[in-house]
């Protein structure tokens, strides 16, 4: 009898309790508030860039970056420029197709900088998530710039701090526009929007397109894309 | 590494740490090491006494710490933006853990420095309104020995956090680098204090401090060359990038600076100097200061290797 009693009461106790504890564990989909936030990526086209440099010539004068610097790098991967090698194949005349590659910050959501700076100067925007400076914070240790593992980020020359892309954060973004680069870009070579939003340009070119990410074995999640020029063969 | 699409070229231009930076490790190192290894001993053989090798750790602790502050402050950017690390703080940084521990640390070794050096300030005239500030900080010196013997050691590991956190580098991001730097500083570190508690504090060749000192020499670089072993059979056995930085030790400048800084001058020439020479010889003044300028050359060499080699060979 007091067997059965035992076991009547344990069953109601696991009875009650999982009456409580359910709706804990449901409690915790607050994930969901989160994923409401914006999550900005750029995505470059390389089948569509034919390395012009407006949108590096775009990004200095919005930042004004001094002379020679600048906060985005167009890499020339093959195809010959008169009187230049061809990175590709290494002879001066070639047949082989012209490849640029934009080498800037990768707006890690995993970002090692931001980890690593001891002032909080290299930091993530609040609103809209995305790794920017606070240049009264820097104080130029130059930490950030060695742990980039894209090597994206310099010196300011003339503010002697650290700096990065940041999708023109401050002196676009802010006033609703699209980032330099992305205006200048006469072959829309260059796409930038919110990938959490579902109606987005940006996310429906990437629900679409295959597009990669840079040294994805670092693990820092990019939000920069490319998509790359995949002709294989002839 | 065979992605379908790639970029090589970066905007930092050239290395982000240069040489200072190895100097600051260097600096630090031996500060760590030489204030480990002197308080070690304290507690150990319950020393109530200043003795010339604690005075010559002191000493060789302060000294060192701030000549590395001097090079750390003097590779910022601009360096009158020094203040900002001591303001902001992110925990989550290993720099700014460091910049806890030193703040913590070099108040504390000026502090011990004057409580083993009192002798030397009664003698100094000039030095004597430092007396009264002795005599009414006397009763912290045991607990601030206790924390300068923990701070040390973080200290000497640090510089090796430090430097891991940089993942793009494989020579550098490994997690063997800070216990190889705590060895090299307490090699380094000893050889130091050793030599100024001879040539400054008038220490004797054998006394019983000495021969503790000697006795620990040999496994400490044991371990030390045990640690790179490690550090060189890990890049040698890792992923392609790992191997590509196994070049570092065969090719290049720095592979040179290894082999003839580290292995030949570091390690080669102190075991050659104490066992391939007559005893006495090897148990004179001479070889003692050649063996301990052998430990700092090598213990510079070394830094200046994994700095270099280590930005240079990035994934």
């Amino acid at each position: 009898m007091s067997e059965n009693l035992e076991r009547r009461r344990f069953l109601k106790c696991l009875g009650a309790s999982s009456l409580i504890i359910a709706p804990l564990g449901c409690s915790s989909v607050k994930e969901e508030e989160s994923s409401n936030k914006p999550h900005y990526v750029m995505v470059f086209d390389q089948n569509k860039c034919i390395g012009c440099g407006d949108c590096k010539d775009a990004c200095n004068k919005t930042n004004n970056l001094p002379e020679g610097k600048s906060r985005l790098l167009l890499e020339q991967q093959s195809g010959g420029v008169a009187g230049e090698i061809c990175p590709h194949c290494g002879k001066t005349e070639c047949d082989c197709e012209r490849k640029y590659v934009r080498v800037s910050c990768q707006q890690c959501k995993n970002a090692p900088c931001v980890t690593v700076c001891p002032t909080g100067a290299a930091h993530r925007d609040e609103k809209t998530g995305i790794v920017t400076m606070d240049a009264s914070k820097c104080a130029g240790c130059k930490y950030c710039i060695g742990a980039c593992p894209y090597d994206a980020r310099f010196i300011n020359k003339e503010t002697d701090v650290a700096d990065n892309c940041d999708f023109c954060l401050n002196t676009k973004l802010s006033k609703g526009e699209l980032p330099a680069c992305v205006e200048s870009c006469r072959h829309d070579a260059l796409i930038f929007g919110d990938a959490n939003d579902p109606t987005s340009y940006v996310s429906k070119l990437l629900r679409v397109k295959d597009s990669v990410r840079m040294k994805p074995g670092f693990g820092t999640e990019p939000s920069l894309r490319y998509i790359p020029i995949v002709k294989v063969g002839v | 590494m065979d992605g379908s699409i790639e970029f090589t070229m970066g905007l930092s231009q050239g290395i982000a740490w240069p040489w200072p930076i190895a100097v600051y490790l260097f600096f630090a190192g031996i500060s760590g090491g030489a204030l480990s290894i002197a308080l070690f001993i304290r507690f150990f053989k319950k020393q109530t006494t200043n003795t010339p090798f604690l005075k010559a750790a002191c000493l060789t602790s302060l000294v060192t710490i701030s000549l590395g502050m001097i090079c750390l402050v003097f590779d910022l950017t601009n360096p009158l933006f020094f203040w900002r690390i001591l303001v902001f703080y992110n925990l989550n940084s290993v720099m700014s853990v460091g910049v806890l521990a030193l703040n913590a640390y070099i108040p504390l070794v000026a502090l011990i420095t004057l409580f083993a050096m009192e002798d030397e300030i009664k003698r100094i005239p000039a030095l004597s309104f430092l007396l009264p500030i002795i005599e009414k900080l006397r009763c912290l010196r045991s607990p601030a020995e206790k924390a300068v013997l923990v701070l040390a050691m973080s200290v000497c590991a640090y510089t090796g956090f430090l430097i891991s956190a940089l993942i793009r580098f494989p020579i550098i991001n490994t997690s063997v680098l800070p216990a190889l730097f705590v060895a090299s500083g307490l090699s380094a570190g000893a050889a130091v204090a050793k030599m100024v508690a001879v040539g400054v504090f008038k220490e004797e060749l054998h006394s019983p401090d000495m021969k503790v000192l000697h006795g620990a020499e040999w496994p400490i670089m044991a371990a030390e060359i045990l640690f790179i072993f490690m550090l060189a059979m890990s890049l040698f056995s890792g992923n392609a990038g790992m191997q590509s930085a196994f070049a570092a030790f065969h090719t290049g400048n720095w592979a040179g600076v290894f082999w003839i800084g580290v292995v030949g001058i570091g390690f080669v020439a102190p075991l050659l100097l104490n066992f391939a020479t007559s005893k006495a010889f090897s148990h004179s003044a001479k070889a003692l200061y050649m063996s301990g300028m052998c430990a700092v050359v090598g213990m510079m060499c070394l830094r200046l290797f994994i700095l270099y080699a280590g930005q240079n060979f990035a994934v």
